[in-house]
């Protein structure tokens, strides 16, 4: 070993960069000759000219480059002003909208017109109105499902409407508290309330409750 | 001369030993394949077997047609790149 060291300390600069010239070829031919044993071998077992085809055919797969014409070929949009029938309302709908519309149509979605529906049925029989009324007004309120800042919104009027509520007349069933809150209020320990992220309103109403 | 010889021998083999000499194969062959060379060479590779016909052609055909265009084709930056890592290994191992 000892030796070893001395001699190749031994080493000159111009010897040390043919030396690194050297072992470069040598990986390089390494490379050559990896890579012809794999052409030989795609070539002995038939699958070396696959990807090889005749300029006839190239040119049925060439890409189209016209006005108006997408790169196959086709008219793009052709599908974009396309209406279809809702069998369910028999409105005829834009083809783009015509799955959400469906969702929402049939009451299937968490925003569907179930809602409205119920209120159109129930309109027509008056003896249940208030009753009715009532359930409605909770559907609206239970915006915990709705999107956007319309939520956000509508959170924060009815946070406020809880607050004017006076302890002594607080009752869990009549405040407008979205179902989700509710059922905690009733049911669950105080940390819940903090898991779900309830607002500050909702914790002020548990511990009055409580006390 | 037979020093000098004993001494490429040692580095050939601490370069082998100490898993460098794959390590460098592997980026040798990322770069090659990214840089196009690959293709060319098949390009290459596809023309010397239709010349010698399909059935009769054999490696030593391919590495006698294809090394010598091979080491020609391989782009300056490649091989400035696995220089520096060779110049690199011979500065920390041949001290």
């Amino acid at each position: 070993m000892k030796m070893e060291e001395v001699s190749m300390s031994s080493l000159d600069n111009s010897k040390l960069e043919g030396l690194a010239q050297d072992i470069l070829s040598d990986l390089v031919e390494d490379a050559c000759l990896g890579l012809c044993f794999e052409v030989h071998r795609a070539v002995k077992q038939g699958y070396f000219f696959l990807d090889d085809t005749d300029q006839e055919s190239m040119r049925d797969y060439e890409i189209v480059d016209q006005p108006g014409v997408d790169v196959f070929g086709q008219v793009y949009n052709q599908w974009k002003n396309k209406e279809c029938v809702c069998p369910n309302c028999s409105r005829s709908i834009a083809a783009s909208r015509f799955a959400p519309h469906l969702e929402k149509c049939l009451g299937m979605g968490r925003n569907s017109s179930r809602i409205a529906n119920r209120r159109i049925v129930t309109g027509n029989n008056t003896n249940n109105k208030s009753e009715s009324d009532q359930e409605d007004n909770d559907d609206v309120n239970d915006n915990d499902w709705s999107y956007g800042a319309e939520k956000k919104a509508k959170k924060r009027k009815s946070d406020k409407v809880l607050e004017k509520i006076p302890c002594a007349l607080f009752s869990l069933r009549e405040c407008c508290i979205a179902p989700r809150w509710r059922c905690i209020l009733m049911s669950h320990p105080v940390y819940l309330l903090k898991k779900f992220n309830a607002p500050l309103s909702i914790r002020a109403l548990h511990e009055r409750k409580s006390s | 001369m037979s020093k000098d010889s004993r001494m490429r021998a040692t580095i050939n083999q601490k370069l082998t030993e100490m898993g460098e000499r794959e390590r460098l194969k592997e980026l040798l062959r990322a770069k090659l394949t990214e840089c196009g060379w690959k293709d060319q060479m098949k390009a290459h590779c596809k023309e010397v077997i239709k010349e010698k016909g399909l059935e009769h052609v054999t490696v030593e055909d391919l590495v006698v047609e294809i090394t010598p265009k091979g080491r020609a084709l391989v782009p300056d930056s490649v091989k400035k790149e696995l220089l520096q890592r060779i110049r690199a290994f011979l500065a920390q191992h041949a001290t």
